[in-house]
């Protein structure tokens, strides 16, 4: 018993002093009150770079607009503060999460960060009369339907088109998917750009997928892709997945032609492993929101300025569709005047309104989705100082 | 005498139940928004829970074979379930979710899906005849996966169900997928499942299958020379917990307004995982079927209060950091109570009322005995 | 043809990662039975060790391998401490399936610690590569550290197939591992002997977390998880227990895998590879080299 005692102590000792680190800091108030916003992502488990990332981007624009006056409501300024929750990457902690937000009387909820997760909470978010807005969340049929639900992201059929018409642009003829079955985002994306290959008339030579988003090897696909002479290749897949693992791996097995990814593929430069030829990366492009190159608008170079100021590091989308979805909400705030979820709905669901946001400058479509350009970005490996570079290329729009 | 005292133990037992039914029922449904926003979804949630440890207690410990895979019947049941009503949906059968049609609609998912299930496990009894102990483990193990695997393939299965849309780990439309009002109006529906799953359970292993099975556990070579049909058995009880997993999945179906195949993982965030359903029934008591009901509640609420507890809040920063993952302090609980009570929390004794008068003597002797064992100790 | 000795390649360099990881899977349950569902853990324990360890070698002007040396530490610490706070307690008191759920609990606490360390985060670490780049041979392209892999998971497991048949604590390993309480008898310490156990198996996870990284350069908290179950599949199909047996398992699964994504489904490979182990283990019911054991009555 004594022992047993004693390994407990030693665990929860080792757990706690791993854990301990610096609590919240205090701001400064002259606001006359608080609007409370929910955010739901998943923060633990095997998902969680995504949550911590939106959660970054969240917490990075609550500080930004609380420095800056807070959110001006027709009685006055309000500080904004944010709830979050884990879901942990699953359904039903997801739906848990969003009804305890709903319980403490939230009504403006960020969340969740993939398509699984947030389809959980979409009815629910309808129905409590909550306004919902995923910065993440791809899969089309998350809107429709739903009035009180909004995203900060493309929707996976137009980021597919857009790939497409770039293929059809350049004139390829012969491209080839590979993509992950058992993701949402990956298999939405490649049902968007195969049914737009087939209208703009380009054949699919080959069609591989792999099981997992984490799955390690693309060999045996990138090979088929060589033996049926594709001579573009649609990736979408993560950043973490590109740099260590498909590209060199693509280009291993000989594969010289284009590989065409979507917005997962951003920063895909952080996560190159030192030490492999990186001159495999280049003709490695993807479709994004936005490029501080092309400076599609200037929120989003202060807030590319900003994050790395803040964390140390380059922002990703999860970041950036994080902060705008607190920025989305501000605006819509502002401009009805008031917090609550039946207002706020109100103001967003006019397709008028043109947000000025980090990922580009749109209004939302009538299903609640942004009706953005799309920016044709891409990897360059420059000799002389051993680098890879993103390069903007040109801006994307759908014929 | 004796047949008496039975006698009055069913009635006791049928009366707490109807009793506890009811008021769950009265409070629930008149309860303000708090109850419908976090209790009505917490007791769904503990309904499927129930039964899904309940039904895999009857493989891992009234016949004594470790099966890792027990989600993938669930999430059998929670497909058919879920496109067997979007089907009847579609076709117009019912509009809203209420009134005979849809009640016939909802009887019809709960059976189909516990049937299509119960196939399943009959093919996964097979294998469990050739088999045991870690290698049957992993054929399970491996039968989950598959199954996951294959409805991520299926393009029925995927997007808006019916073959609308390719295929994907994500159904984002269901015929049952209740919302908060209605779990409160269906409450009943999973309560009195979970009554009639768990009354058939019992009845299951109180029969002569469920003296067959404790035997096969206890010696399956002594019971098979005393004419008990193994294999038989063996397969029966595979597909007897496959079919009252099916029916869990119908009832997740209708809490969840989408399903994800990541749900019925292996491992993934949650609690409800073949794993973690292994672990419901060893904590609740191998063996004991109330045992499995008590770990089950418990569990969700460690695991709901770690997350949502307003005195969570109330700690110090330090703790409040560990919080903040939610699985660190699960698990760190979990180790403990398996430290401290090996046996599981039951054992493989069974709940009930009648025993309460005797829980001093049983509580006084547990004592003694553990200071007897200290003092030879010394 | 380049396509069918491509398929072979890439089996074989998955499969040589899987065959490393099971053979310290095969050792732990080789002796006290329990499958040490932490074990995939201990792998991102050691590749999360070689991450930050070898900058630091590197900037001492050795080469970036020598890290494995120190990460072995880390990882048998970490695989004794398990063992002697949570594993051993339990043991003790409880039955098989106490021990194999905390060992569950223990591969969630790894992950989650790991993620709740701040240096470590829930951010993928990419570490650099080592063993040099693929190389292309007649249309076929072969990395460097395929081949250094297999080589090194033939030499770990002859040297362990000798350690356990020749040296006095491996002796001691099987006399444990064939009858704990006759081998108390015979004056073996058996908890010496199972700690020692599994020092040696987290040890060799952290080799196998080196040549896992050194062909697949990510790092991150839950990689174990998916890394164990395939090791463990590896183990149990080519007959747990036996250490040619979890080479050779761990071999067939990679081939199996990249079989499966080369000719058939390349999604449905997870499929394939259990009907694969369900198929072995219907005919030869202990796995392939393992040995069928008859029951006592």
């Amino acid at each position: 018993m004594k022992k047993r005692i004693i390994s407990l102590i030693l665990t929860l000792g080792m757990v706690m002093g791993m854990t301990a680190y610096a609590g919240a800091e205090e701001a400064d108030t002259e606001f006359v009150g608080t609007i409370t916003l929910g955010m739901i992502g998943p923060m633990t488990g095997s998902l969680a770079v995504y949550g911590t990332h939106v959660s970054n981007g969240v917490l990075m624009a609550i500080d930004e607009i609380n420095a800056a006056g807070g959110v001006v409501l027709s009685d006055g300024a309000y500080e904004l503060a944010v709830t979050s929750k884990d879901d942990q990457g699953d359904a039903t902690e997801c739906l848990n999460s969003m009804n305890a937000l709903i319980a403490d009387g939230i009504e403006l909820v960020i969340g969740s960060a993939t398509s699984g997760c947030t389809s959980s909470i979409t009815s629910t978010a309808n129905s409590e009369g909550v306004v919902l807005i995923t910065p993440s969340g791809t899969a089309d049929a998350l809107t429709t339907e739903m009035d009180y639900v909004f995203r900060a992201c493309f929707k996976d059929s137009f980021q597919g088109e857009l790939a497409a018409q770039y293929a059809a642009d350049e004139g390829y003829t012969k491209v080839g998917i590979v993509y992950c079955s058992a993701d949402t985002y990956s298999a939405g994306l490649r049902d968007s750009f195969s049914a737009a290959c087939e209208e703009l008339g380009i054949e699919i030579v080959a069609e591989e997928s792999v099981a997992t988003m984490t799955e390690v090897d693309y060999t045996n696909q990138f090979n088929k892709m060589v033996s049926a002479e594709a001579e573009l290749v649609f990736v979408p897949f993560y950043y973490d997945v590109t740099g260590p693992y498909l590209v060199p791996q693509a280009r291993s097995v000989g594969f010289d032609g284009v590989l065409l990814g979507a917005d997962g593929v951003d920063n895909t430069e952080t996560t190159i492993s030192e030490g492999t030829d990186l001159s495999v990366f280049n003709d490695f492009l993807f479709v994004n929101h936005y490029s501080t190159e092309l400076a599609t608008s200037d929120v989003s170079v202060s807030f590319v300025e900003n994050y790395e100021a803040t964390y140390g590091e380059t922002p990703n989308n999860f970041d950036a569709l994080g902060y705008d979805c607190v920025l989305i909400l501000k605006q819509a705030m502002e401009s009805c005047g008031a917090s609550d979820a039946e207002s706020v709905q109100a103001a967003l669901a006019d397709t008028s309104v043109v947000y000025e946001v980090a990922t580009g400058t749109f209004s939302f479509d009538e299903t609640g989705t942004p009706v953005k350009t799309g920016v044709l970005m891409g990897y360059e490996y420059n000799e002389g100082d051993e680098e890879v570079t993103k390069i903007a290329v040109r801006t994307l729009t759908v014929e | 005498m004796k047949k008496n005292s039975i006698g009055k133990r069913y009635l006791a037992n049928f009366i707490a139940t109807a009793a506890f039914f009811v008021i769950t029922l009265a409070v629930c449904s008149n309860g303000g928004s708090r109850m419908k926003l976090s209790i009505v979804p917490s007791i769904w949630q503990c309904c499927y829970l129930i039964i899904m440890a309940a039904s895999l207690n009857l493989v891992l410990g009234f016949l004594g074979q470790l099966s890792l895979g027990h989600c993938g019947f669930m999430a059998v049941g929670a497909y058919s379930a879920a496109l067997i009503s979007l089907a009847f949906e579609r076709a117009g059968v019912y509009e809203e979710k209420s009134g005979a049609a849809f009640m016939l609609v909802l009887l019809l998912s709960i059976v189909a899906a516990g049937v299509f299930a119960a196939v399943l496990g009959l093919l996964v009894g097979i294998p469990a005849l050739r088999l045991k102990g870690d290698y049957l483990a992993i054929i399970t193990l491996g039968f989950g996966m598959i199954i996951v695997n294959v409805i991520n393939n299926i393009p029925f299965c995927g997007q808006q169900g019916l073959g609308q849309g390719a295929a994907s780990s994500a159904l984002y439309a269901t015929g049952l997928g209740f919302s908060n009002d209605e779990k409160v109006k269906y409450l009943w529906v999973a309560l009195l499942t979970v009554v009639i799953c768990l009354t058939l359970m019992f009845m299951f292993v109180r029969s002569k299958y469920g003296r067959a099975i404790r035997s096969i556990r206890d010696n399956e070579i002594a019971s098979s020379s005393s004419g008990v049909n193994v294999s038989y058995y063996k397969v029966l009880t595979f597909s007897v917990s496959a079919f009252f997993a099916g029916v869990t999945g119908a009832l997740y179906a209708c809490s969840n307004a989408a399903l994800a195949t990541t749900s019925f993982a292996f491992t993934n965030g949650s609690i409800l995982n073949s794993v973690f359903i292994v672990v419901m029934v060893v904590v609740g008591g191998m063996g004991s079927l109330t045992g499995s009901v008590i770990a089950a509640v418990v569990m969700f609420f460690l695991n709901y209060t770690i997350k949502n507890g307003a005195w969570v809040s109330a700690l110090p920063s330090f703790l409040q950091n560990v919080f903040t993952y939610p699985m660190l302090v699960y698990s760190i609980a979990l180790i403990i109570v398996i430290m401290f009570r090996p046996k599981g929390i039951m054992g493989s004794r069974e709940f009930a009322l009648c025993d309460i008068p005797k829980w001093k003597g049983w509580i006084s002797r547990y004592f003694s005995s553990h200071k007897v064992g200290k003092e030879e100790k010394a | 043809m380049v396509t069918f000795i491509q398929f072979l390649i890439t089996g074989l360099r998955l499969g040589s990662v899987y065959a490393l990881i099971a053979l310290g899977y095969t050792m732990v349950y080789g002796i006290i039975k329990l499958i040490n569902f932490a074990h995939g853990d201990f792998i991102m324990v050691g590749a999360y060790s070689l991450f930050f360890l070898i900058p630091v070698l590197i900037g001492l002007g050795m080469p970036g391998w020598v890290a494995v040396v120190p990460a072995c530490i880390i990882c048998a610490c970490v695989g004794m401490l398990v063992e002697l706070i949570a594993y051993r307690p339990v043991r003790k008191k409880g039955n098989k399936l106490t021990s194999l759920i905390t060992a569950i609990a223990m591969s969630f606490v790894l992950e989650n610690l790991a993620q709740a360390i701040p240096m470590i985060g829930p951010d993928p670490k990419i570490p650099r590569t080592l063993f040099g780049n693929t190389r292309m041979i007649g249309g076929v392209s072969i990395s460097d550290a395929t081949i250094l892999t297999i080589v090194v998971s033939a030499i770990i497991m002859v040297a362990l197939y000798f350690f356990t048949q020749k040296s006095r604590i491996g002796r001691a390993m099987r006399c444990v591992s064939e009858d704990k309480e006759a081998a108390i008898l015979m004056g073996v310490n058996v908890n010496h002997t199972i700690i020692i156990t599994f020092g040696i198996g987290a040890g060799l996870a952290a080799v196998a977390a080196l040549m896992y990284i050194a062909q697949y350069p990510k790092v991150f908290t839950t990689m174990g998880a998916t890394l164990g179950i395939y090791a463990f599949v590896a183990a149990v199909l080519g007959g747990i227990g036996s250490l040619p047996g979890a080479m050779l398992g761990g071999l067939l699964i990679g081939i199996v895998q990249s079989g499966t994504n080369a000719y058939i489904s390349s999604s449905m490979s997870d499929t394939f590879v259990y009907l694969l182990l369900i198929a072995v283990l219907l005919i030869r019911p202990a796995g392939i080299l393992g040995k069928n054991v008859g029951e006592k009555v």
